[in-house]
């Protein structure tokens, strides 16, 4: 392939890589290069096949799992090395890091201890050698005190750090390949920027090949040279970056560049709703208690203030955006809203209604109002109900309906949020996340409501899913004339489904504004951090395609 | 995002049946058979003296052998199951509902009533769970209604302990917190969404604690502190077969061999259930 | 210093739970039905032995001074009196408590060592031939009666082989580790499959903890992720249920003790109980209680000494 091409050997040669876990085939056939110094990067969404492809290099997989094809670093096939010969290559050829950091550092070393240990193990260095070693790498992956530091244990870093950490573990004996899989999937867009600058500069530094995995094309492009598109266990598309993401051969590459949020606008329109606005949230707070079991230092400050001094209004029919990363207080926002927490300042209104003060049947017809639709596809439904009983529910508890109606009316919702029939007397776990969220959405239209609170909806859904779940909100919103506070950390998919957008920090609007503006031109330096972190396909480049690839929308 | 439901869906061993469920089903089933059909198949009365046939060894006309007094310990230890399977039944149901109920009050209202319950919690596990029960006991008096009550005041508290963690886990769900923002009642929350989602590890839990329970009895029996004899108890019969082990050791043998396979049961049954309980969790 | 700082806060906690026993041990004799003084003074008493039992024991006060009485005793050290040896509760228990503490450790060094080789075992191939035997092996040894497999094993190997004594504590550490074999063997039956599970449990959970695939990845042999990384976070939870099982063995000592005629707290608590001697059963259970808290902290620090995570 293109590695040939140049005549050099490639460092990494991955050749007809089958992986079957049983009779399961996860990985079919895959066959890709590496050349020394490349970031190559390998996308798909869930079930892919991406994970396994790279744990099936490093033999990682799980007993159970066995590998076919050949696999050669240098020459040699690792899938035919012994156990010695591994170890000997692992973490001293090829360093690894991983999509969760805090689960894969030992909690009970220090990790000083843990960035040294490989270098002991390999290069035959003393501890103490090695742990001045650990010091340097800590300090040259951007940790500040490294001495200090070095000294820490994992629940004392951040999420960041803790990735950090772990690029300083998986570069200290100077591999030539360093495989990352999801790098950055569990932090803060800034802080997933920063990240990637770091892998950048290695790779610009000391010539490390990489291969990163990741669900992110904007990821991907942002980095690689090279990308390897998988679905379902094969390859579907490969080839350099700028050529694959705007001329897309495969169909199904052509979906996923599509389905990047920010790739094109969703029509919410604002339905004319009158001047008075539906939703008037004034200097809001909320103060949470210091937990008194798990907390380690805050400080001396014993009380943490998630909301402090909130400003908010919503027009009936308006579709707005808040958007801000973990911490940011956008959580505490939405459930304070439907009083699930207790504000401990200033008022939240419901057309004029203090929200705070309602009981009985005031505050019933308040929860047939508002609604809320929930991050967290499987765990927002009861396990122990079909998803029909579970839409069916507020129906028949709220006395709109006797239970045998409310039945056929959930069928309806279900029908509504496009969910097959045949799916009605499923439980939530043998659904797909993208179905459970449907299901959220039906429960939660189930009383009629006016105003729509979706926090983080998409959040833990494929890229491809999420494009189809945002398109089914808008349809709603559009159909029921529906309010809808729309809440994410991505700034791309509120701009692109918002016409007004609130940035949060800190639990603090920082900026607020019509959410093309706040795009394009950001004012406030955090807000301009959250944009430039945004990790984009080359749009100025595609221009030309991207009205071809926007037909293909499902 | 990440492929772990590919690779759980691939694991070969995790949708088996259990055959060690079903060993347990069939003990537990053939043990309350015999309870019941105690009177049709015992083919003597277990409380007949016969003197003239003290401590025979296992035969023909007794299988089991006589005890120091010439009962059939065959038939004794068939009546005496009777009292034993009653015996995890009353000491296991009311721990279990008290403790639920508490629990599931304790750990989804929290404030004060979840106080006051941790420091109970704080209390109880000071003390060790036998000597708390035999002192308890000891002082009430010795029996098998004062044995399930001592057994009952402290046991509720591990329950409880159980219910109030699976709650505040549950409590913080989103599929709670829906609940709530749909308005629906505490008590529909509690009952309906709280409740059956909590109850499985707890049942469980009750299974295997049937085995703690079935030897306490018998250890109170054996300290002369639980059943009271002549009444056919395993532990009694062991106590009383103990002077007599060396020249007739089928008195002491049988109750106990019997004991083993009734806890048997109840502990695959338990394990078995801990099992389902910890697949669905990661399934 | 946060290690200090934990000490000093679980010592704050230790003066709340302690006071909670006492207030336990206390109304243990007082609620029991029926008059006190009765109880202690027996069935037969007369009425005048009944007023001077009430008179000397303050029974006669409101029931918060006997309990301020009671606390200021047991501050005082003064755990009670025994009623039929006549002699204070605390030297009855300071004279039985040797073979129970000797017991207590010959237990758990029988049980430590093939529960740390029967989960290693098990956990090296989980679901495996070796694995499933274990754990129903160590299923069946939960079901055994303590009592009934004493008295069989006292029968076969004391009475019938001859090789051990079956009651009786022995004179010097050879003969105390000679007459208390039977009755350790006996507890750590049970004892063995209960820390096994635990263990194995926890060294399944970690073969496949993140951590340990990291530590793969990083080259670590096999034997390395073993020792340094598998099993110090596996002993844990293992740790926290030693300290549950101390506190469950001092119960199993009672039965265990009374099987073999051995002088320890066990025997002396049954006997009392049979021969209601309360306040020693009072005392005892306040002992008891103690020492299990005690234990329970000593754990907990252990805890905290190993895991970072705890220390704040």
């Amino acid at each position: 392939m293109t590695g040939l091409e140049n005549g050099k050997p490639p460092l990494l040669d991955v050749r007809d890589l089958s992986v079957t876990f049983g009779a399961f085939a996860a990985v079919k056939n895959v066959s890709f290069t590496l050349q020394p110094g490349e970031i190559l990067g390998i996308v798909g969404e869930s079930g892919s096949g991406k994970s396994v492809t790279c744990r099936a290099v490093m033999r990682l997989l799980a007993a159970g799992a066995s590998a076919q094809g050949s696999v050669a670093l240098d020459g040699r096939d690792l899938l035919a090395l012994g156990e010695d010969e591994l170890c000997a290559i692992r973490g001293r050829d090829i360093g690894m890091i991983f999509q969760n950091p805090a689960s894969h550092l030992d909690p009970l070393r220090r990790i000083g201890q843990q960035v040294a240990a490989p270098m002991i193990r390999h290069l035959g260095i003393s501890k103490r050698e090695g742990w001045q070693r650990a010091v340097r790498l800590l300090d040259d992956v951007g940790i500040r005190e490294p001495e200090k530091r070095a000294r820490s244990y994992p629940h004392e870093f951040s999420g960041g750090m803790k990735q950090r950490a772990m690029i300083a573990y998986a570069i200290g004996c100077q591999p030539k390949l360093l495989i990352a899989d999801e790098p950055t999937t569990a932090l803060d867009v800034t802080v997933q920027a920063r990240i990637l600058q770091l892998l950048k500069e290695l790779n610009r530094k000391t010539g490390l090949a990489m291969i990163l995995i990741s669900h992110d094309l904007g990821v991907v492009a942002d980095i690689c040279s090279r990308v390897v598109v998988m679905r379902g266990g094969e390859v579907v598309e490969q080839g350099p970056i700028d050529e694959v993401i705007n001329r897309p051969s495969h169909p199904y590459t052509k979906l996923l560049i599509d389905s990047q949020p920010g790739r094109r606008t969703y029509g919410t329109t604002a339905t004319a709703g009158g001047s008075a606005p539906l939703l008037d949230i004034a200097r809001l707070s909320v103060t949470f208690g210091a937990g008194r079991s798990l907390l380690g230092g805050i400080g001396g400050d014993h009380s943490f203030r998630a909301l402090d001094g909130i400003d908010l209004t919503i027009n009936a029919g308006e579709t707005v955006g808040i958007v801000g990363e973990s911490g940011s207080g956008k959580s505490t926002l939405a459930r304070s809203i439907v009083r699930l927490n207790t504000p401990s300042g200033g008022t939240i209104r419901v057309d004029g209604q203090d929200v705070g003060t309602l009981a009985g049947d005031a505050l019933t017809a308040f929860r047939r109002r508002v609604q809320m639709v929930f991050q967290n596809p499987y765990d927002s439904l009861n396990p122990r109900l079909t998803i029909a009983e579970a839409v069916a529910e507020p129906i028949w508890r709220h006395g709109l309906a006797d239970r045998q109606t409310a039945r056929k009316q959930a069928d309806a919702l279900l029908e509504t949020v496009e969910l097959p029939r045949s799916l009605r007397d499923r439980k939530p776990r043998q659904l797909s996340g993208g179905q459970c969220q449907r299901v959220g959405l039906a429960r939660a239209l189930a009383l009629k409501p006016q105003l729509l609170i979706a926090d983080e909806i998409t959040s833990a859904l494929d890229v491809t899913t999420q494009a189809q779940i945002l398109e089914l909100l808008v349809r709603l919103q559009r159909e029921r004339a529906l309010t809808l506070l729309y809440i994410s950390h991505d700034l791309s998919v509120v701009s692109s489904l918002c016409q007004r957008v609130y940035v949060f920090k800190a639990g603090r609007i920082v900026e607020q504004g019509v959410a093309s503006e706040v795009l394009t031109t950001p004012q406030n330096p955090y807000t301009q951090a959250l944009v430039a972190s945004l990790a984009r396909l080359p749009t100025e480049r595609t221009a030309p395609h991207s009205q071809s690839v926007s037909h293909h929308a499902t | 995002m990440i492929d772990t439901p590919v690779l759980a869906q691939a694991m070969p061993s995790f949708r088996k049946p259990m055959p060690t469920m079903l060993v347990a089903l069939a003990i537990l089933g053939g043990w309350l058979a015999l309870a019941l059909a105690a009177p049709v198949i015992a083919p003597y009365d277990p409380d007949a003296i016969d003197i003239m046939n003290m401590l025979s060894p296992p035969s023909a006309l007794h299988w089991f052998g006589t005890d120091q007094v010439g009962r059939d310990v065959f038939s004794r230890v068939l009546f005496a199951s009777r009292v034993d399977l009653l015996l995890c039944v009353a000491g296991v149901l009311p721990p279990l509902l008290i403790g639920t109920t508490i629990g599931l009050l304790s750990g989804y209202f929290g404030g004060v009533v979840d106080n006051v319950f941790m420091r109970i919690y704080d209390l109880t596990v000071a003390f060790p769970f036998f000597v708390l029960v035999l002192a308890i006991v000891g002082v009430l008096g010795p029996g098998l209604l004062n044995f399930i009550l001592a057994l009952t005041l402290v046991g509720w508290v591990s329950y409880a302990r159980l219910v109030r963690a699976q709650v505040l886990t549950i409590r913080e769900s989103e599929y709670i917190q829906a609940a709530k923002c749909l308005g629906y009642r505490p008590v529909a929350i509690l009952g309906h969404h709280v409740l059956p989602n909590a109850i499985g590890p707890v049942i469980a839990y009750a299974v295997s604690d049937a085995v703690l329970v079935m030897l306490a009895g018998a250890s109170f029996g054996f300290l002369g502190m639980g059943a009271q004899p002549p009444l056919a108890e395993w532990g009694v019969m062991i106590a009383d077969g103990q002077a007599f082990v060396q020249q007739a050791w089928w008195i002491c043998l049988f109750p106990g061999l019997a004991a083993i396979s009734l806890g048997l049961g109840f502990a695959l049954l338990g394990d078995g259930l801990g099992q389902i309980q910890r697949r669905g969790v990661t399934a | 210093m946060p290690l200090l700082q934990l000490i000093s806060r679980r010592l704050l906690q230790l003066i709340g739970v302690l006071a909670g026993i006492s207030l336990v041990t206390f109304l243990l004799v007082h609620m029991a039905p029926g008059d006190p003084a009765r109880l202690l003074a027996g069935e037969r008493a007369s009425a005048e032995s009944i007023a001077a039992i009430r008179a000397q024991y303050g029974l006669d006060l409101p029931l918060w001074r006997q309990f301020l009485t009671y606390i200021a005793n047991l501050v005082s050290g003064d755990i009670g009196l025994s009623l039929r040896f006549q002699r204070p509760v605390i030297q009855l228990i300071e004279q039985f408590m040797w073979p129970t503490l000797f017991l207590t450790g010959y237990v758990l060094c029988l049980a430590v060592p093939p529960t740390v080789a029967l989960a290693i075992l098990g956990a090296r191939r989980p679901g495996g031939i070796g694995d499933q035997i274990i754990r129903l092996v160590g299923i069946a040894g939960l079901t055994i009666p303590v009592f009934w497999l004493g008295i069989m094993m006292s029968r076969f190997f004391g009475v019938s082989l001859g090789w051990f004594p079956v009651s009786g504590y022995g004179t010097g550490f050879t003969g105390h580790l000679h007459h208390l074999f039977l009755p350790a063997v006996s507890t750590a039956i049970w004892l063995v499959p209960v820390l096994t599970q635990s263990l194995r449990a926890a060294l399944i959970e970690k073969t496949t903890a993140d951590f340990v695939t990291a530590a793969r990845a990083q080259g670590a042999t096999e034997r390395q992720i073993f020792w340094q990384t598998m099993l110090p976070n596996a002993v844990l939870p293992t740790l926290n249920l030693l300290g549950v099982m101390v506190a469950f063995m001092i119960g199993g000592a009672v039965i265990v003790e009374t099987v073999y005629a051995v002088p320890g707290l066990g025997t002396l608590m049954v006997n009392a109980l049979l021969g209601r001697d309360y306040y020693v059963v009072q005392g005892l259970t306040l002992v008891f209680a103690v020492s299990t808290v005690l234990i329970t902290l000593a754990v907990d620090l252990l805890t905290a000494f190993i895991d970072p995570r705890v220390r704040f």
